[in-house]
């Protein structure tokens, strides 16, 4: 069993989710929510991912903010995940219209949420998929993966959450990653609602989990150009974004 | 076809008990129960009212959220007769049985958590009337669109509602009965569902929650419940 803690870090681009953990466990944020802006999120596919007023989103918890927080680093995975997949061109038929729907829904909950966020809106993180958007097998197999991962996250944090308005809007996402899980496995031919009751997971379950996929690319450390090598895995990413 | 019939009843009573094992409902219903009932409390059978009255609306209690399990549990009592009837009128073949088997076997297990976590506060089942659509395979298919997208959307619109503490149980729920959305939508309309997002598996951005009066319209107007 690989270090947790260890993992976590040697993944977590930028901060982003060491940032996100933190949050969590109760580092100070004091006043920024009056620099976020946070006011009624703006619209999106035709709907409003949160309804704030000005005066909720003064009151809105560290804790929510983590949260969102952590929403939105899973959604900027999903997004950035489907939209190469896009690119990459390898699936055809009902695998490449799930990926276009799902591409499209994922990009406009990243927008959502960092709408809603503002200027408390984690960066996005840089990705490598490691190949596996270059074929139907390996895009499905981690499709799933991703799509009961992100149920189970949104699940875990679900009763977590202080505000009503942000718990409404965690909910009419967390339906739409079932309703992915369950095409996905359908498509694969797998069991698209495997048991009667879905089981929530941590955050740090979820973190962990994505880790191991080691899709979250290390954040680039300052070091003076010499001689131009790479101190990377070897492997070349297809996409920086 | 009797024989057939009790086989079917035996499955779906070792898949109910399975699939309760697996979730662990009864040690979780015990927890909710508490929750909700408040242990000692209140008397077996007696009104669930503990000091005042909650009378604002949005006011979280535990009566509330009796009120809330409850009506949850009447769809659930809804949708489970449903496919009980669907599977036993013997119309449907191929993955819409695999469906109906499933799901039903889900719903029953839904049925049990609720009535589990209610204890005696738990609503009795009323008697329905599906009006033929269990006996023909494309207004089963076409029901159980309705009946899935519902259960979602009344979920998402009772969740605040209730206390973070009764939450659990409700999200728990929601994400299944959006996977069967998904599913049955998939088997009405793949591969290409006619062009129309409107017929996708997951057809928005976000799902939208409905009032629980917008939910009861919506079932009274089925004419499914008899009273």
């Amino acid at each position: 069993m690989t270090n947790e803690t260890l993992t976590l870090e040697a993944v977590d681009v930028d901060g982003a989710i060491r940032e996100t953990a933190e949050a969590v466990a109760g580092d100070t944020r004091a006043g920024f929510l009056a620099k976020a802006g946070l006011l009624s999120g703006g619209a999106f596919g035709g709907s409003t991912l949160l309804a704030f007023t000005a005066e909720a989103a003064q009151a809105q918890s560290r804790s929510d903010v983590a949260i969102l927080n952590f929403a939105l680093t899973l959604e900027y995975l999903e997004a950035a995940f489907y939209t190469e997949a896009e690119e990459m061109g390898a699936l055809d038929g009902e695998l490449a219209l799930f990926n276009q729907v799902v591409a499209a829904h994922e990009r406009a909950h990243v927008r959502g949420l960092r709408s809603a966020l503002g200027s408390a809106a984690v960066k996005r993180p840089r990705f490598d998929f490691r190949g596996t958007t270059e074929s139907a097998s390996a895009f499905t197999s981690t499709a799933i993966a991703l799509e009961d991962t992100g149920v189970q996250a949104y699940s875990g944090q679900a009763p977590r959450i202080k505000s009503d308005a942000v718990l409404v809007s965690a909910g009419r996402i967390l339906t739409v990653e079932a309703r992915h899980a369950a095409w996905i496995r359908d498509i694969a031919g797998q069991d698209p609602a495997p048991r009667a009751f879905d089981r929530p997971l941590t955050m740090r379950q979820v973190l962990a989990a994505v880790a191991e996929t080691r899709f979250i690319r290390p954040a680039r450390r300052r070091r003076r150009r010499q001689g131009g090598s790479n101190t990377g895995s070897g492997t070349s990413p297809r996409f920086t974004g | 076809m009797s024989d057939v019939i009790s086989v079917e009843l035996l499955d779906s009573r070792t898949a109910v008990s399975e699939a309760l094992d697996e979730s662990r409902a009864s040690t979780r219903a015990d927890f909710f129960r508490k929750a909700i009932v408040g242990g000692g409390a209140f008397a077996a059978g007696g009104v669930l009212i503990a000091g005042l009255p909650s009378i604002a609306l949005g006011q979280k209690s535990a009566s509330q959220d009796q009120e809330i399990l409850n009506f949850a549990l009447l769809l659930e009592y809804l949708e489970s007769e449903f496919y009980v009837e669907a599977v036993d009128r013997g119309a449907l073949s191929g993955e819409t049985l695999e469906f109906a088997r499933v799901v039903r076997d889900h719903e029953l297990a839904h049925v049990e958590f609720l009535r589990s976590a209610l204890g005696n506060n738990a609503r009795s089942k009323p008697q329905f009337d599906f009006k033929g659509t269990t006996s023909d395979a494309g207004m089963f298919r076409a029901t159980s669109v309705v009946l899935e997208d519902t259960g979602v959307q009344a979920y998402l619109g009772q969740a605040p509602r209730l206390r973070r503490q009764t939450l659990p149980a409700a999200v728990s729920i929601v994400s299944v009965e959006a996977r069967h959305a998904s599913w049955i939508r998939r088997i009405v309309g793949k591969p290409d569902y006619d062009g129309r997002a409107a017929n996708y598996p997951a057809p928005a951005v976000l799902d939208s929650p409905l009032t629980r009066s917008q939910v009861e319209s919506r079932v009274q107007s089925t004419g499914f419940i008899q009273g």
